[in-house]
This record gives C-alpha cells, structure tokens and sequence, in this order.
C-alpha cells in the first residue's frame, strides 16, 4: 500500500519536474512557506481593516455632523492620505523615517524599525482615508425623515447616533465597504516589497531561489483568488442577514422582452 | 397647590407670536394659539400659508425666529436676533418639549430596518429609560389598538401606507405625550387607505387627547374637531368652532380655499 503510495508521489515528482510545464510538486513541498504567507497577509488585514474601521466610523460621524474644525482635519486628512498611492506612504514610513536621528533614538523604534509594524501601520492609516468616505457616504443616505422621527421623539443626538443613525448607514453602505476589504488585500502585498512574507512574498521567494516565474506567482495568485472567493461569499451572506427590511419593487427581476 | 381642577383646566399648548422666515420669505408673521385639556384643533389652510412650518415650531423641528411657545408648563422664549447657539439648558427644555409633543409625519417616517415593535419601543426603551419587557407591552398594546399586531415582527417597507401611518401614529402614543401633532397625515396616502387613519384619529379625539392636525380632510376637520383654524399667507384668518367657520360669507378667501379643495 505504502509502496503503491511512494512511486504514485515519485511519477508525479518525475513528471513534474521534466515535461510539466508547471512544476507543481515544487510548489506542494513548499507548502509551509506559503501557509506562513497567508497567516502574514491574512493578520496584516484584518487587524488593518478593524482599527481602520474603528478611527474612520467616529471620523465620519464629524465630518458628516460638520462639527466645526473637526470636519476640516478630517477632511485633510482624507485629502492627504487618499493623495497619495499606498507604496509612496508606507515607503516613507519604513524608509522614510529611519532618516530622522532624534526618533532612531526614541521609544518608537522599537515599533518603527519592524517591516510588519511600518505595514500595518500604512495599511491601517490609508484604508481609515478610505473608509472614512465610504462610512459618510451611507449616513448622507440616511433619509432625512428618519433623522427627523429620532429629533421628534426627543432623542439626543448620540442615542439617535447609535440606535438609528449608525445602523442604518452601516447597511447601506456594506456593499462599498466589502470592497474596501478586498481592495486592502490587495494592497497588502506592498508587504512583500519590504521583506514580509505574506503571499506574494511566499510567491517571489520561490522564484528567486528556483528562477521559474509561474510557479511561485502562480501559487500566489490562485491563494489570493481562494481567499477573496471566500470572503465574497462570506460577504454575501453577512448582506443577506442584514438587508432584510428591503423590499423588492416586484417579485421577479425586471427583464427587457 | 394646584387643585386637580386648575390642572384640568391649565392649558396644554401656549403658543404666543410665533414668527418663522426662511432666508426672505417670512413665512409666519406672528401665530398665537392656546390649546387646552381634549381640545382637537384643525389647522387649514393652502400651501405656502405656514400652517407645517407652524406645527413643526411647536416642537422645534423648526426653530422660531421669535415668540413663546409652552408645552405643559416648559416654557421657552425665543428672543429676536437671539445667537444660534443655545444653552445647554435650553437644548434640555426642547428635549423635554418633544417628549411631551407626539409628532405624526406626512411621510411616515418608521425607521427602516427596524421592525413594527421595534419602532414602536424605541423611544420608550431609550427615552423614557423602560425595561424591554414593558415597553414591550405597551408597545403590542398600542399596535393592537390601532389595529396592526398581526404584523408587529414586519419591516416598514412590507407594509402598505395606511398600515405604516398607523404605526407611526402608535410610535407617537407610546411616549405617552401630552400633545399629538399631525402634520398632514393622510395627504400622502391612497385615497382608500386614508379612512383607516382617520377612524384611528378619530377614536383618539374621542378618547379625549389634545391634537392638532395640519390636514386637507374637510369632512374630517369639520366632524371631529373642537375649534378649526384657517391660515393665511402666515396669518390666522378664521379661528372658531367648525360651525361658525364653515358659515359663509366670514371670509372670502376661506370661502375660495373651500371651493378649491372640493374638485
């Protein structure tokens, strides 16, 4: 049984080797460093994703509410951090940085002179630009009436804010807000330029060591397309559970004849 | 010490020279009304005269330029050329004020992704601080009531106007306010849906609440109300019992609104 195993697993090593035009058994034994590739760029997201979402939803509240200052600092910082591509800022923040003798000698470089830190902290400030937009966009879609039920009902700004308001934008903007999550995945792989081994860096680690291009891109990108598969699925059913208070204008889709 | 009596017969709403503009247009030039204990007061009037603007005042989802406006007692003044920013105090008052003044839009206005019951014990829940379970049961009370329990657990968007009005109506009675405001509350219904409304309404009056009711229902207005008041171009052209209203030849322009309704 275990011989029939073994020369199975010795044909397929052959063949992959020589006459496939992929070597794919290649990318099978280097399985751990591919695994270790998406714990990277799966952990760089999500917390990214969730700290973004815990500055820009406050953020948006100001610049929505249009509290006097507030809504102009948020507004240049959406500005800024939205100017400019994803690279340039964490470039300036790994590179960057290090120039400075006075924070080289500080506390923050115990932070600051890790790769995964300057990542992380990239990704987190320009997803909150981003989603700061996406949060004040679904409360400019909150219907004016509703607000005016919360006002009429004598309920105080921060209690409408967190019953009505708030819940309501949430909804409406879920669709944009899944694809900020995507987006950020895919600007994740910056990480791979600044040594981090997240997916794309498990992907070029296997074509500088072995010279062959497909295999470890390839790799690569079927992991990225499986995990974003599954989190639009994921995505889907979250929208389903949330969104069923609409209703349909009619039972079947509107076909042309 | 007030005898039960004077509370009785202490007026619910004082409203003294209202004023209102937007931007130019002065669009109430000194309204004064008084309501009292069961009074159903019907406010008429054609577009443009004010009589929204002037409900939406009374609970400040429009804040007056000047006047005096009392709700059971809380009494603000709005001084002319007052600054924009009120006091804290003041911001409390109005909160008060509104809890008292239960407000029916001419849209409906339910929240959305809410439920029928949700809607309807929202307020008390995180207002007047009741536990679920009692909100609870004034709420499915109150949605019985106006006849709309069987669909309590629906979402706003299933239900037809008249239904969604209803429950907007037992939102506004759930706060157990002194005061119920109408503003125009069946002109955005289908014709057939409006009856179920104005039998829900009616049975208030008859219960004995305090309401005003901005509306276009003459039948209605002449039937149920205790004093009906005419407004024109921002001013009270015809205040009065609806029989001494309706009499003709009182007034020219009230005669011609008349007739422009009834099309």
């Amino acid at each position: 049984m275990m011989d029939l195993f073994l020369s199975v697993l010795a044909a397929l090593n052959e063949f992959s080797t020589t006459s496939s035009p992929i070597d794919f058994m290649l990318i099978l034994r280097h399985g751990g460093l591919f695994l270790e590739g998406l714990i990277n760029s799966f952990t760089l997201v999500a917390l990214s994703f969730t700290l973004a979402a815990l500055f820009a939803l406050p953020m948006a509240v100001l610049k929505w509410g249009r509290v006097p200052v507030a809504m102009h600092a948020v507004s240049a910082f959406v500005y800024i951090f939205r100017g400019t591509p994803l690279l340039v800022q964490a470039y300036l923040i790994y590179y960057g940085l290090a120039q400075f003798d006075d924070l080289r000698d500080s506390i923050a470089w115990t932070v600051l002179k890790d790769p995964w830190w300057c990542v992380l902290i990239a990704l987190t400030i320009n997803s909150t630009a981003y989603q700061v937009e996406i949060y004040r966009g679904g409360l400019e879609a909150v219907p004016h009436g509703e607000i005016e039920a919360t006002k009429a009902i004598g309920l105080g700004k921060l209690a409408a804010l967190r019953h009505i308001i708030i819940p309501s934008a949430l909804r409406r903007c879920f669709p944009m807000t899944g694809n900020e999550m995507i987006f950020l995945l895919h600007g994740s792989a910056i990480a791979s330029t600044l040594t981090i081994t997240d997916i794309l860096g498990a992907g070029r680690q296997l074509n500088s060591e072995f010279y062959l291009a497909y295999e470890g891109f390839l790799a690569a990108t079927l992991i990225y397309m499986t995990v974003i598969i599954s989190l639009t699925k994921f995505l889907n059913f979250i929208e389903k559970g949330i969104m069923g208070h609409i209703q349909l204008t009619s039972p079947t889709p509107n076909v042309l004849p | 010490m007030k005898s039960l009596t004077d509370h009785a017969n202490s007026p619910q709403m004082i409203a003294r020279d209202i004023r209102k503009s937007f931007g130019e247009v002065e669009v109430l030039k000194g309204i004064s009304l008084e309501a009292g204990q069961g009074d159903v007061i019907s406010i008429l009037g054609s577009s443009g005269s004010g009589k929204s603007t002037f409900l939406r005042c009374l609970n400040f989802l429009e804040t007056p330029d000047s006047g005096h406006i009392e709700i059971v007692g809380q009494a603000i003044d709005i001084l002319p050329g007052k600054s924009r920013v009120t006091l804290k105090n003041e911001a409390e008052m109005i909160r008060k004020i509104r809890t008292q003044t239960g407000f029916v839009f001419q849209n409906f206005n339910l929240w959305a992704h809410l439920t029928v019951l949700e809607n309807v014990i929202w307020g008390p829940i995180h207002v007047l601080g009741l536990s679920r379970a009692e909100a609870t049961e004034r709420g499915a009370a109150l949605l019985d009531r106006v006849g709309i329990h069987a669909k309590k657990d629906s979402f706003p968007a299933f239900l037809s106007g008249g239904q969604q009005q209803r429950v907007a109506i037992a939102r506004a009675l759930a706060m157990e306010p002194a005061l119920l405001l109408f503003d125009e509350p069946t002109s955005a219904l289908d014709p057939e849906l409006v009856g179920e409304v104005l039998k829900v309404m009616r049975s208030l009056a008859d219960e004995g609440r305090t309401m005003l009711i901005v509306t276009h229902e003459m039948a209605f207005a002449r039937d149920v109300s205790s004093r009906l008041l005419f407004l024109h171009k921002g001013m009270i052209e015809l205040e009065g019992t609806p029989e001494k209203v309706f009499q003709r030849g009182h007034s020219e322009r009230f005669d011609q609104f008349v007739a422009s309704i009834q099309h």
